[in-house]
């Protein structure tokens, strides 16, 4: 008896040793034959793939195909090629961490990592900063307004920043007095609600509810009938997933078929959030009644058009790419990324104690560097000698002492095909006087 | 006031589609014993299903029986292909219920390869909005009713006035007994889930209509309150799951009304527990009906 | 690779202790609690506000209840408490006269009600953003990134992992613990005998509880967060899958079983070579999961490790009383 105890517990032994060698033999992507010059270099995307927000994963990966496509046209960061892969955080802090560390101890080459969402950056963030690997971050919690990792660098406005563009948009540009305020009750959507009431309440506006929904629930119709009895002029809305979709579909069919004007954050500007509202609400509806703010980027210009040439060639890697065309986090991560290959070239290392302190100037420039737009520029005007600020898809970036980089925001809204049109623009010091006379 | 009768008239729609997807359910898991958690994602696949044809251009209304056909046939082969053998294995009955934990897995994340992380919508009309004094509710809300209606009508002739329903009642009560008298409970198996199937099929059709968008992820939203239902009308009998339903739609939307949509659902879950402690066999099961057999 | 090591060594221990609490509550007395994961929540959350700051530190954009900003171990022995307290009303519940999986069905509607009320109250326990920064032990005294702090943690916790582990199979080869098997086995006989079930089981359940309070203090004392999505229902699933892959009641079993399915299934499908669009191999990883779990079942349904019989010699015996093998369980 005892010893078929025994002989089970060694088969089981040996079975799960088996499989977890053969699991973890079978998975070494990157192949790291051959002299040092020729070994690739690695940009993680971790973010969540799977779970409720698997819809951000995928569009921080197409940040990072026509990147590395375009870098290694031009033959990659000092001869080395670059290539993207996915860790997938399955959308909570507890199984980012493991993520984090294994993508940290199974490859030795990363260069930067993109990707990091409000759902787990708190926890990942320490863990890539101690293993002193450049991160871009997206992520508006507030937490990070004063970080103190040094290789932490944030390209989007934190989430109260949102909030206010949103108001400064709503009473100055359309002159709207009541405000409804729905929003998702998830981490990344209730950040904008004290804020903007904050902010509402300052100016002199009133919000007439606020209402924090459930997201994923087959229903709001019981909401929706209490939040026009309040008369609101417009709703600020944040809800991810099909929640948006559900909530203002039965808006307009509670108000005889009359959509409300509703006004968007920054993440509302998604081909995954346009499919599922326009789904449910009718194209026309959104283009007639819908705006958003979207970070300040014009989508033109030489940087832009690099971007968008190289992500429109990834489709056959991954086919949805050319969606996230205007997708302000995907357009923000590419500069990262082009930003830490250039720190790279310039300081001719792939060492990142060296070249993450370069990263800033990169971004924001020094006396005498040269502005250029494309990777093959940047890599050229190093090769003369000079020193370089990328100027790329998103635009110019202004890192305060604390790496995050803000400029100002557009007011848009979406035509038939889903494409932003811009509307309406706020400077940064215009956001900065609204941050100020609403409390911020 | 008013908001509470308009509740009130949203809740007639949630029950209805509680109501369909909780009585598949609860017959599942009386007649077979499996409490099947991936019972939501099958809902989800069949509105999947519903969604693919619905987007060739056909009515959703064509494309229910299309969800119907789906659910059933999957179910089916779910029970056939894995809930059965594993059940002859000896496996027990939590064994059971992880094994339609992991199933539920793999189905969700077979799922999300091929459909994307996409929320879809049907192309439907919603039709006219009737107005009863607060209440206001659209044909094709009318039409879900309706639809929850009859099923709960052929539900009931099924287990009164059919040999089979007679035969599922005798199998979910003592499986070796009816064996015994002579009923192929082989076959009332094959048949209950291909039944319950089809009911799981036109609740995620269903469910996907009256929420206007829907996603892989929807999946295991719908599966709580539809285990809440099925408990608090008595696990195993349908007509519980039909009064629980009603119950846990009803207080859903009322307590929207009330407090605030923030704890919609906690005061339906609330209701749950208060009826675990005092009657924690359900509200329509026999007291000892369920011994602790364990 | 060390915090790699280290983080699954720590994630190893926590497991370890999770299964530890639930094979004691369902394996050796047949209770399902399917709302376990809040009491692995329970004593993080407490943990976590006993070890944090006042929540107006750290620029104040957290909302919580306490924060007195005590120091190990303190936390960590109130959120074995907690555990314990918690496990008096939720057992109350669970205690009833009925069919396990119906029980457990409920239980588990219990511990999304839990999750809902702690994610729309957001100045409890900072809503569904959670807590951060949660204040690591000893932090103030040592440096919590250096190698030897991460490994003193480790350690602390594999230490932890092993004294529950002996106190619990003390419990189980005890007269105790066959009070308890009797119990599982056959409760109406037991009664007979004068075993009064209910407390037995009563004692049982709070033991468990404390035991997954100390797991959730050293959870986040580690990574530091704690948020509802952390302990969404299928937590706890995945845990009773754990167990019952390991082989339900029996410890080695339990062990073994965390080691397998939340550690080695979900960590070793991390290295599944890339291909294909973003997100499939992510989805693949979960397939493989559910799939490797219906597969140890299928091969070894009473779980790798399954419960020995005890059958226990005639008394005609008593000679070889002085002979240890004789009188070991």
């Amino acid at each position: 008896m005892l010893a078929s105890h025994h002989r089970v517990g060694k088969g089981a032994g040996v079975l799960f040793a088996t499989l977890s060698i053969g699991l973890a033999a079978c998975g070494s992507p990157t192949t790291g034959g051959g002299s040092p010059s020729s070994s690739p270099l690695l940009i993680g995307v971790i973010a969540p793939f799977t779970g409720a927000d698997a819809a951000l994963g995928p569009a921080y990966f197409a940040a990072c195909l026509p990147a590395a496509r375009a870098i290694n046209n031009a033959g990659g960061v000092m001869g080395h090629m670059v290539s993207c892969q996915e860790f997938d955080t399955r959308g909570e802090p507890a199984d980012a961490v493991p993520a984090a560390q294994q993508m940290v101890a199974s490859h030795s080459n990363l260069m930067a990592v993109v990707g990091c969402t409000s759902d787990e950056a708190a926890s990942v963030a320490p863990i890539l900063n101690q293993a002193h690997i450049p991160m871009f971050c997206m992520t508006g919690q507030s937490e990070f307004n004063k970080t103190t990792l040094t290789y932490f660098h944030r390209l989007v406005p934190p989430d109260e920043f949102d909030a206010f563009a949103m108001v400064g948009s709503a009473l100055d540009h359309f002159n709207y007095k009541k405000v409804a305020l729905v929003f998702g009750n998830d981490i990344g959507s209730q950040a904008f609600v004290g804020p903007a009431m904050t902010a509402l309440q300052h100016l002199g506006a009133t919000v007439t509810i606020n209402q924090a929904i459930a997201l994923g629930q087959p229903s709001y119709r019981t909401e929706v009938t209490a939040m026009l009895a309040t008369h609101p002029d417009v709703i600020f809305t944040e809800a991810l997933g099909p929640t948006d979709a559900t909530y203002m579909a039965e808006v307009k069919q509670l108000n005889n078929g009359v959509m409300l004007p509703f006004m968007g954050t920054s993440a509302t500007i998604d081909p995954v959030w346009f499919k599922a509202v326009t789904g449910a609400v009718g194209v026309q509806t959104v283009v007639d009644k819908f705006t958003a703010v979207d970070l300040g980027v014009s989508f033109s210009g030489p940087g832009y058009d690099e971007f968008k040439t190289n992500l429109d060639a990834v489709a056959s890697q991954f086919p949805a790419a050319p969606t996230y065309s205007q997708r302000g986090a995907t357009l923000h991560l590419y500069d990262g990324i082009m930003q830490a290959a250039l720190a790279m070239d310039e300081t001719k290392s792939t060492d990142p104690t060296v070249y993450n302190p370069v990263i800033r100037d990169v971004g924001n420039g020094v006396a005498g560097s040269t502005t250029v737009n494309t990777y093959a520029a940047g890599v050229a005007a190093i090769k003369n000698g000079q020193k370089v600020r990328w100027v790329g898809a998103g635009g110019p970036t202004n890192y305060n002492q604390y790496n995050n980089s803000q400029q100002g925001y557009i007011l848009v809204r979406y035509d038939a095909s889903g494409n932003e049109i811009t509307i309406g623009t706020l400077t940064q010091a215009q956001t900065a006087a609204i941050i100020a006379a609403g409390g911020g | 006031m008013s908001l509470i009768v308009a509740a009130f008239g949203f809740g007639l729609v949630s029950m209805s589609i509680i109501a369909i997807s909780a009585v598949g359910f609860t017959m599942q898991f009386g007649i077979t014993n499996m409490i099947n958690l991936a019972y939501g994602q099958v809902m989800i696949a069949s509105a999947y299903a519903a969604y693919a044809v619905n987007n060739a251009g056909v009515s959703i209304w064509l494309a229910l029986p299309v969800a119907a056909v789906f659910g059933a046939l999957f179910s089916f082969l779910l029970n056939r292909l894995v809930y059965a053998p594993f059940q002859r294995k000896g496996t027990n009955l939590i064994g059971m219920v992880i094994i339609s934990l992991a199933v539920s897995l793999v189905i969700a994340n077979v799922m999300l390869p091929i459909v994307g992380y996409y929320s879809v919508s049907y192309h439907q009309n919603p039709g006219t909005t009737y107005h009863l004094g607060s209440i206001a509710v659209t044909g094709e809300q009318l039409a879900i009713i309706g639809v929850a209606v009859v099923v709960m009508l052929a539900i009931h002739a099924l287990l009164r006035l059919t040999r089979l329903g007679k035969a599922m009642r005798a199998t979910a009560a003592n499986p070796t007994l009816a064996r015994n008298c002579g009923i192929p409970t082989a076959r009332v198996i094959d048949l209950a889930w291909l039944i319950t199937g089809a009911l799981c099929g036109i609740a995620g059709a269903v469910a996907g209509m009256n929420s206007d968008s829907f996603s892989v992820a929807s999946g295991s939203e719908f599966l709580i309150p539809i285990i809440a239902a099925s408990i608090l009308g008595g696990a195993g009998s349908p007509y519980g799951a039909m009064i629980g339903a009603v119950i846990i739609g009803e207080m859903t939307e009322i307590s929207a009304a009330i407090i605030s949509p923030e704890y919609k659902q906690v005061v339906a879950f609330a209701v749950l527990v208060l009826v675990m402690v005092l009657r924690p066999q359900g509200l329509l099961a026999k007291r000892g009906a369920l011994a602790a057999a364990g | 690779m060390t915090y790699y090591l280290t983080t699954i060594l720590v994630y190893a221990a926590v497991d370890i202790l999770a299964c530890l609490a639930i094979s004691l509550q369902f394996g050796v007395s047949g209770i399902v609690n399917f709302s376990f994961i809040i009491f692995q929540a329970a004593g993080a959350y407490t943990a976590a506000v006993l070890s944090l700051p006042r929540d107006t530190a750290n620029g104040g954009f957290q909302n919580y209840i306490l924060g007195l900003n005590l120091s190990f171990p303190l936390p960590w022995i109130a959120a074995t408490v907690v555990g314990a307290v918690i496990a008096v009303p939720i057992g109350l519940v669970a205690l009833r006269r009925l069919r396990s999986d119906y029980q457990a069905i409920a239980m588990l509607v219990l511990s999304v009600i839990a999750s809902l009320v702690v994610t729309n109250t957001p100045a409890f326990l900072g809503g569904a953003a959670g807590l951060s920064l949660v204040p690591q032990p000893l932090s103030d005294k040592f440096n919590p990134y250096s190698d030897s702090y991460q490994w003193a943690f480790t350690i602390g916790a594999l230490i932890l992992a092993v004294i529950v582990f002996f106190l619990v199979q003390r419990v189980i080869n005890s007269p105790y613990g066959r009070s308890l098997r009797a119990m599982r086995e056959n409760e109406a006989a037991a009664n007979a005998l004068g075993k009064n079930a209910v407390a037995l089981k009563m004692t049982v359940f709070i033991a468990g509880g404390a035991i997954a309070g100390l797991s959730g203090a050293i959870l986040v004392g580690f990574i530091t967060i704690w948020a509802p999505s952390t302990w969404l229902y299928p937590e706890t699933l995945i845990l009773f899958a754990a167990v019952i892959v390991g082989g339900r009641g029996n410890n080695y079993g339990a062990v073994l079983g965390a080691l397998l399915v939340p550690v080695g299934f979900e960590e070793a499908t991390r290295y599944i070579p890339p291909f294909g669009p973003p997100g499939l191999i992510p989805a693949l990883e979960w397939v493989c999961i559910g799939g490797l779990i219906l597969g140890f079942l299928w091969f070894r349904p009473r779980g790798v490790l399954p419960e020995r019989r005890r059958v226990f010699p005639p008394r005609r015996q008593v000679a070889e009383v002085g002979n240890p093998s004789a009188s070991r369980d």
